[in-house]
């Protein structure tokens, strides 16, 4: 079997759908972790693998992949190990819609508080006005040229940072209705959706407390647990190297009250 | 199991679904609804709406399914395929991924752009000419906040000049990634005819009028819309429409990515 090298960040968000993805189809692979807040992903070594300087990036053999749900796809389609695409052709699609409505709709509306709240400042305090700039300068892709300079000086607007606001909190109730209709968020089987959708919420009870508890969303937290129980959930969230991953643990306490908004964007660091 | 498939006139995701379908073999009662008077929003069965209502595409078909409503044009697609003839997905891992990275640069990148200004130029008129009454009782069935605000945009005729100017450039972009990906003397798109072709079709056959400079100067591209047009399977969509001119017909679609 060819062999496999996953290039990622820390396992959360994009980084960790493929990440774990791999772990729960057993397949191994050489993890490179590339730390985002230093700017590695847009560093000539990274770029020979990925030109678009995006995270993550997966090889198999001289095969070169991109985008982390395209990814996971591949990962199910290409090796043995349990199908992590179950069920009927419906469930199918139902697993695709979840993922393209929490990839576009859903994560953007999150990422934009989380870029505001911690990437941007981290990033901008690691490194300086001056070599950050510089640093974006390199991006390749204008987008996440705009997207760096928005976080690290502080220029979403308030009518951004609204309406993703709106959207965390209808995202929330959607998936809350959901996972009160069946087990797992798609289909009646644990699915890519399941590890797509772990990887954008895990942290929702720290970040989004009010909106996010064992009071008012006792699905998610069921939900959420049961993935977190999971060995592979366990091996994925080891491979992360800053306090984001261990944000994982809050998933450990049986029961998790409502709290303040403001006590969220301090904890959350989403 | 019986499925009934609700589309708009045959252009966009309507056109690609109903491509899809009659290549698949499966049978569905296609009925068509007028998008603009907002009768998807408003279909008879639907017990399980959530995809209809907050589904990224906007005006999309709607293929329900046992009272479950199922959208986004690629995944209707590729369900019909994987029901039926399953012919239209390459079955190598990789290839697959190919199609899919494909389908989603034209649905985030160049489909937001094409119903931009495909509304622009005939769904606005349209928009605007209802009364306020009419109009408001539209936008009351509509679920999803966002959508309802690009519809309000496209009455008001908010077509802000930067953004149409981003969404020629990514019309053009379009085509030009279509015509460097027949370079090689292919016929379609990934090389075997599948779901990437109808979807592309969809959202481009109506830029050649839209976007004209887009395509001078690109005969492989020209050609292969030729081809995907003659397709009996495009042809019978085609067939469905109940208006002159489907590739002008454009009802609000994807949003603009809101990163930038």
């Amino acid at each position: 079997m060819a062999a496999v090298t996953l290039y990622h960040w820390e396992p959360n968000a994009n980084s960790g759908k493929p990440m774990l993805a791999l772990m729960e189809k057993g397949v191994p692979f050489d993890s490179h972790y590339i730390d985002m807040l230093n700017f590695d992903q847009h560093k000539p070594e990274y770029l020979a693998i990925n030109p678009q300087g995006t995270i993550p990036a997966m090889t198999h053999g001289d095969l070169v992949l991109v985008e982390s749900t395209a990814i996971m796809e591949y990962v199910n389609d290409a090796f043995d190990g349990p199908n992590l695409m179950p069920g009927t052709a419906r469930d199918l699609w139902r697993i695709r819609w979840w993922m393209k409505f929490m990839d576009q709709w859903l994560a953007p509306s999150f990422s934009m508080f989380g870029w505001k709240y911690f990437v941007g400042p981290n990033a901008l305090k690691a490194h300086g006005q001056d070599k950050i700039e510089a640093q974006i300068a390199q991006i390749p892709l204008p987008e996440r040229q705009l997207a760096w300079r928005k976080a690290v000086f502080g220029l979403f607007s308030e009518a951004e940072m609204a309406e993703s606001g709106r959207r965390i909190g209808v995202g929330i109730q959607m998936l809350e209705a959901e996972l009160a209709k069946r087990e797992w968020l798609a289909s009646d089987q644990y699915s890519l959706a399941d590890v797509n959708g772990f990887n954008l919420a895990y942290a929702m009870p720290l970040s989004q407390p009010h909106l996010a508890n064992d009071d008012l969303t006792p699905n998610i937290m069921r939900w959420l647990r049961a993935i977190y129980r999971r060995p592979a959930t366990r091996e994925c969230w080891k491979l992360g190297r800053t306090p984001m991953a261990s944000r994982v643990e809050i998933l450990e306490q049986d029961y998790i009250p409502p709290r303040a908004e403001s006590e969220g964007i301090e904890s959350g660091v989403r | 199991m019986g499925m009934i498939l609700y589309h708009g006139e045959p252009n966009g995701p309507s056109l690609a679904v109903l491509a899809a379908l009659a290549e698949s073999g499966v049978e569905a009662d296609c009925r068509p609804i007028d998008l603009l008077a907002g009768e998807r929003h408003t279909l008879p069965g639907v017990t399980e709406p959530l995809a209809r209502d907050m589904g990224i595409e906007g005006e999309g078909p709607v293929l329900v399914v046992e009272g479950e409503a199922m959208t986004e044009s690629v995944f209707i697609a590729q369900f019909l395929d994987e029901s039926g003839a399953n012919t239209l997905q390459p079955k190598d891992a990789y290839a697959h991924w190919q199609m899919l990275m494909w389908c989603r640069r034209i649905t985030e990148r160049c489909a937001p752009a094409a119903a931009f200004l495909g509304c622009q130029a005939t769904a606005q008129p349209r928009l605007a000419a209802m009364n306020q009454a009419a109009f408001g009782a539209v936008l009351n069935t509509i679920a999803s906040e966002d959508l309802r605000v690009r519809w309000v945009a496209v009455a008001a005729g908010d077509f802000p000049e930067d953004q149409a100017r981003d969404c020629i450039a990514k019309v053009t972009d379009a085509v030009a990634l279509v015509e460097t990906q027949l370079a090689d003397g292919r016929d379609w798109l990934m090389g075997e005819l599948t779901i990437a072709d109808f979807e592309t079709y969809g959202w481009l056959a109506g830029t050649v009028t839209l976007v004209p400079d887009a395509w001078t100067g690109k005969g492989r591209a020209a050609a292969w819309l030729a081809r995907v047009r003659a397709r009996p399977s495009v042809q019978s969509a085609l067939a469905r429409a109940t208006l002159p001119n489907p590739e002008s017909q454009w009802a609000p679609g994807p949003e603009i990515n809101r990163w930038g």
